[in-house]
């Protein structure tokens, strides 16, 4: 019965990856670039989630491994020559220091979920200000990354097709990550953590250990997001990668597709970031800011009618139903 | 190092921190009552610049006088805060902030949509006085007024807290929540009045950085963090600890800005935040 329904499940999944792959091939070229933005997003939220859903602390520092990811290796490409790739690399150790070094500080003593976001956001004002301060990782006014031809070796792509391959494959290989965490000893590690700190710290759990290692791998992830990120826009802009506003935007994705769950992020960031395009293109003219107040309102409003998210949401609706009909089923007399 | 400049540096960050320790304390109000925080705050700071903008060009207000109407507005906002955000998610810390963060979004756009994306600036009649003591000092009039409003609303908040029943009933929810609500306390009356004044706060933070302070939609999240951080270094609800602690801050942005130029120097505040939670990672100040 329970295979049965895994079968079912990984069919699904199978399924719904080919039907998005055969789809983003087929799309006009600026639907695709929305396309691939929402799989970067997607990315992003998944790593985010990794420490801000299953381990239920919510990071708002993570803008600063994205800029990492992004700017680090722009600069290391434009004025040392050193090959994308190995900047990537470079840039995903010096996240997952940085990771290290703050979620340190941070968990080193037990101080609440609220405590980690406010001291967080501090770090990511900091570091927005350092890098638009420091001129070696482009200043306020970022990089230009040329693209020629496509070449793997140097992580060049020409069209958004192959942005759309790269961003797809990037993504699965993240969602798959997630997943092995989310049903590996350290998810539910995490897990216990997040609601109950006493009792997971009772039965053996190292707090701290597990908090700094979900942290390096998410920072890593979105290091590596980042990057990515940073070749498909171009122009690696210091005021996208590097503002607070970034991580806020995750973190809502995050909050509306399902918090903590392995697909909320998914769901989250794959329905908003097209939403947003949408709606900015068709409003964005007219008068500016109008369709990211709707964005917030819209936002304000999910949460308070679906306060686990989407997923969470559609899955109780979906129980609720079941619960109908079988008791429909049981009104019947014998 | 131009040491002469030092005293009137001192003092303006004196005065200016003294501003972003009301934002903090209109933050520990809520938190004291609710265990939830809304990063909104900042925008909403904006929101009161911005009604004082409008109350000029309008009706030709002055800053000091329009608070007489920005204050019961604000107020109502932070109950409105309570009643439709706070209260349906019963108060859970996290879903809260994920919906403060919507909230951000939608105040800081919709201000962008009336007022457009330009520096707008408020004069007050007093906006160009100025005061010397001594030598070395000179003072804007706005910064001293603001500092002399927080000493009052502080001596105010201690009055209220410590020796009347609404001061006595706030710090039993603050304390226990149950116990408070089967001594007779009601519970979500002083939540809404808490709120409310929070708002009150805020107006009153946002009329006195008018005069000094150029408005912009963006510059929300700015003061949403000049008020977190005094908040966090004070331990979350010690009320005069975030007073005083945003006077530290203000000094770490006020010395920062004069004595150590670039990106050392803006990030001066965070660098300080950073280093004391690494040295006292409980807050300057035990709580209550």
């Amino acid at each position: 019965m329970m295979t049965e329904h895994n079968v079912m499940r990984v069919m699904g999944v199978a399924a719904t990856i080919v039907a998005v792959g055969v789809a983003g091939w087929f799309l006009p070229d600026y639907y695709l670039g929305i396309a691939v933005k929402a799989l970067i997003y997607i990315g992003l939220a998944v790593a985010w989630n990794l420490i801000g859903g299953f381990a239920g602390q919510l990071s708002l520092g993570h803008s600063v491994f994205i800029a990492i990811g992004a700017l680090l290796p722009s600069a290391l490409l434009l004025k040392e020559g050193v090959n994308f790739w190995a900047g990537m690399a470079i840039a995903a150790i010096v996240s997952a220091l940085l990771g290290a070094v703050i979620s340190w500080i941070a968990f080193r003593f037990r101080l609440g979920h609220l405590y980690f976001a406010l001291i967080t956001l501090a770090f990511a004002e900091l570091g927005w200000f350092v890098i638009i301060g420091t001129e070696y990782l482009g200043g306020a006014s970022g990089f230009f990354l040329a693209s020629g031809p496509m070449n793997l070796a140097r992580f060049e792509f020409a069209t958004t097709q192959q942005y759309f391959v790269v961003a797809f494959m990037a993504v699965l290989a993240a969602i798959g990550l997630s997943a092995w965490i989310f049903h590996s000893k350290l998810g539910y590690y995490l897990r216990a953590i997040r609601n109950n700190e006493d009792a997971a710290q009772a039965i053996g759990i190292n707090l701290l250990a597990c908090k700094v290692v979900v942290m390096v791998i998410s920072a890593a992830l979105s290091s590596v997001i980042g990057s990515i990120y940073a070749r498909f826009s171009g122009f690696v802009d210091p005021n996208l990668f590097a503002s607070p506003l970034i991580i806020i935007e995750i973190v809502l994705f995050t909050a509306i597709g399902g918090i903590g769950t392995v697909w909320g992020p998914v769901v989250g960031a794959g329905l908003l970031v097209p939403l947003g395009e949408v709606l900015r293109g068709h409003l964005g003219n007219a008068l500016p800011g109008l369709h990211l107040a709707i964005y917030g309102f819209l936002i304000v409003i999910v949460i308070l009618v679906m306060p686990g998210g989407i997923t969470r949401g559609v899955a109780s609706i979906r129980k609720a139903l079941q619960g109908l009909f079988t008791k429909s089923r049981s009104d019947v007399p014998a | 190092m131009d040491l002469s400049i030092l005293p009137q540096t001192i003092a303006q960050g004196v005065l200016v921190g003294s501003t972003y320790g009301l934002i903090g304390l209109s933050m520990g109000l809520m938190y004291s009552v609710s265990g939830a925080i809304s990063l909104a705050q900042g925008h909403m700071v904006s929101m009161s610049m911005y009604l004082v903008l409008s109350l000029y060009t309008g009706l030709q207000l002055d800053p000091y006088v329009s608070v007489a109407i920005t204050l019961p507005v604000l107020a109502l906002a932070g109950a409105a805060l309570y009643w439709f955000l706070i209260r349906p998610l019963s108060g859970n810390a996290i879903m809260v902030f994920q919906a403060s963060l919507g909230l951000m979004f939608l105040i800081e756009n919709v201000l962008l949509m009336i007022y457009g994306g330009q520096f707008h600036q408020v004069p007050s009649i007093v906006s160009n006085r100025f005061i010397t003591f001594g030598d070395a000092m000179i003072m804007k009039l706005p910064l001293l007024i603001g500092f002399g409003v927080t000493g009052a609303l502080a001596g105010i908040l201690f009055v209220t807290l410590e020796y009347t029943d609404y001061g006595r009933s706030m710090r039993a929810v603050h304390q226990n929540e149950r116990s408070a609500a089967l001594v007779g306390v009601n519970v979500q009356k002083v939540r809404l009045w808490v709120f409310a004044m929070s708002g009150a706060v805020i107006a009153i933070a946002g009329v006195l950085l008018v005069p000094s302070t150029p408005l912009h939609p963006a510059e929300g999240l700015k003061y949403t963090l000049v008020g977190l951080m005094p908040l966090v270094l004070a331990g979350m609800s010690n009320f005069f600890g975030i007073l005083l602690s945003g006077v530290i801050i203000g000094l770490a942005e006020a010395i920062g800005t004069v004595y150590i130029s670039g990106a050392i120097g803006l990030s001066l505040p965070y660098i300080i935040f950073i280093l004391i939670l690494i040295f006292r990672p409980h807050g300057l100040f035990k709580g209550h």
